[in-house]
């Protein structure tokens, strides 16, 4: 027997279905099909950080979680590269304190980046982008010193959190600056929102990159999302249904043979 | 040539190239690894861009192919890809040790730089030096001492700064959630809407059903109204509307993932080593 689980029945059909419709809405996106995206309050607020921070004259600080070089990571480092352009553009510093060091390198290259694409590259300091450490409560003392020290006036928390959580947040809301959070982290999720100014949560996390680039390609992806969370529902109210019908009428026909076959095809 | 002799042939080559090395030829193959690495990232970075990508999408699709084949095609009979699991995470810890490099760089630089102008709290700065250096100190002669078999001081110093400065210090920072816990709950439960005193009804429900004196509040309850005893309320709501939503978000979550995912490993997703949509 392997190491890791393999795929069975279940995970061939619901994946490739997922699959089918993302790649789907992506190319019918990318052919110039308009999509609609609703609004998102904690991402539309994004410009009022930017711009608080840039009318204070003080840094903005982006922490993008301890959770390494993960897609939620890569998602932190999509929203980052907006974040940090949005901000070049008013010549705003924001600093970027890392738990990860290939993220720190992700990260530092992005900022680059991003100055360079708004056409400031001498405005980008090597020294914004920090490596404080590896272990968790080390990252989370730094990231503290950072805010009371810069009086940040703008904190963004994008990625994957645990303990560190309302530790950072409460003390963003001691030094007064504006929050914004958005994490997948579900556990984390209430002291973000006791603490925070504006939480993403859920898979809105995973929206955020479309949602401020208007990309058609991410448009699409998110499209096809919400028919796979279509696919999910579905599935869930069949199960519902198939399981309520076996307690309460066992005696229908067929159903005895549908419920073997999907537990040994489906749920091995 | 059979099936077996193929299997055959191929365990041999790769126990080859896995097999554990000492000495000489350890140093030997580890020098030549960072001549060829250095070799092949000095290529990637001074080829032009339009060269460069291709070579990305290409590393970043088979990486991504070889962990969806190990997951999709494998099967308790038949996993010849999950054997390759720990190489391929050995190839991520090395490329985590280049980038390690690179932090603590960032790290000299930036405490390097405070010291040297004095500027405000330097002497934090100077800390960090003298912890970064005795710390590793202390590690290295804690190794050496392993190697030689020889136990005594060199244990006690390393135990001295992990259990004695780190783990403290790191439990500090833990406990001090306990005080931001309460000034957050005061935040959260002052009712300025419908749905903060929803949170606040919710949550007086759930803390009074986990105390006693919560239990003697309602225990006086007859046997056909005992759901609405503290202790039962408190437990419906925590598996049955909390645990709906979490269940609900974890599914959006998953579907997301494996959207950004996706968008990585065929290289559509817009980021730093693409300077335009592809």
């Amino acid at each position: 027997m392997g190491t890791t689980p393999y795929a069975n029945p279940a995970v061939y059909i619901v994946e490739g279905l997922l699959v089918f419709f993302i790649l789907y809405k992506i190319i019918s996106a990318r052919r110039g099909r308009e999509l609609f995206i609703r609004r998102i309050t904690g991402l539309s607020s994004l410009d009022e950080a930017v711009g608080r921070a840039t009318e204070m004259g003080k840094p903005m600080l982006f922490v993008p979680g301890i959770g390494g070089l993960t897609v939620v990571g890569l998602q932190a480092m999509a929203i980052l590269q907006h974040v940090v352009q949005r901000a070049a553009k008013f010549l705003t510093r924001v600093i970027v304190p890392n738990i990860d060091p290939i993220m720190f390198t992700i990260s530092e290259e992005i900022s680059k980046e991003a100055y360079n694409a708004e056409g400031v590259p001498e405005q980008f300091d090597p020294e914004d982008i920090r490596y404080l450490s590896s272990d968790q409560f080390a990252l989370a003392a730094g990231v503290v010193g950072i805010m009371h020290r810069e009086k940040t006036a703008t904190v963004l928390y994008f990625g994957e959190f645990f303990a560190e959580a309302l530790i950072l947040a409460e003390n963003g809301q001691m030094v007064g600056a504006i929050q914004i959070a958005g994490t997948p982290s579900i556990t984390q999720v209430p002291f973000f929102l006791a603490a925070c100014d504006y939480t993403i949560i859920g898979d809105e996390y995973y929206a955020a990159s479309a949602y401020l680039s208007r990309e058609p390609t991410l448009l699409g992806s998110l499209v096809g999302q919400d028919y796979g969370k279509l696919l999910m529902m579905g599935l869930i109210v069949i199960g519902a249904i198939a399981v309520t019908l076996v307690s309460v009428a066992p005696w229908l026909p067929g159903l005895g043979w549908l419920n073997a076959n999907f537990l040994r095809y489906f749920l091995r | 040539m059979t099936t077996s002799t193929h299997h055959g042939l191929w365990s041999i080559l790769w126990g080859a190239v896995v097999a554990e090395r000492h000495g000489t030829v350890l140093a030997l193959l580890i020098a030549g690894s960072l001549l060829v690495g250095a070799g092949i990232l000095w290529m990637l970075m001074s080829v032009p861009t339009r060269y460069r990508k291709p070579v990305v999408m290409a590393v970043t699709f088979l990486g991504g192919l070889i962990l969806a084949l190990e997951f999709l095609a494998g099967s308790e009979k038949w996993h010849p890809l999950t054997d390759f699991l720990p190489t391929y995470g050995n190839v991520q810890m090395v490329i985590g040790s280049f980038a390690l490099l690179l932090g603590i760089i960032n790290l000299f630089m930036i405490h390097g730089q405070a010291v040297s102008k004095r500027t405000k709290g330097w002497a934090n700065s100077l800390a960090f030096f003298v912890a970064f250096f005795a710390i590793m100190m202390a590690g290295f002669v804690k190794d050496y001492a392993t190697a030689k078999a020889v136990s005594g001081s060199a244990d006690s110093i390393f135990t001295v700064f992990f259990e004695g400065f780190l783990m403290p210090l790191s439990s500090t920072m833990f406990s001090m959630i306990a005080f931001y816990i309460a000034s957050a709950a005061y935040r959260a439960f002052r009712i300025r809407s419908t749905e903060s005193a929803l949170m606040m009804i919710t949550a007086s429900i759930l803390m009074l059903g986990l105390v006693p004196a919560g239990l003697y509040l309602t225990a006086w309850l007859p046997e056909p109204l005992s759901w609405l005893r503290l202790e039962n309320l408190s437990a419906w709501l925590l598996v049955g509307p909390n645990m709906a939503v979490q269940r609900a978000m974890a599914f959006g979550i998953a579907v997301g993932a494996l959207a950004v995912g996706l968008r990585i490993w065929l290289s559509l997703e817009r980021g730093s080593f693409f300077d335009r949509q592809l």
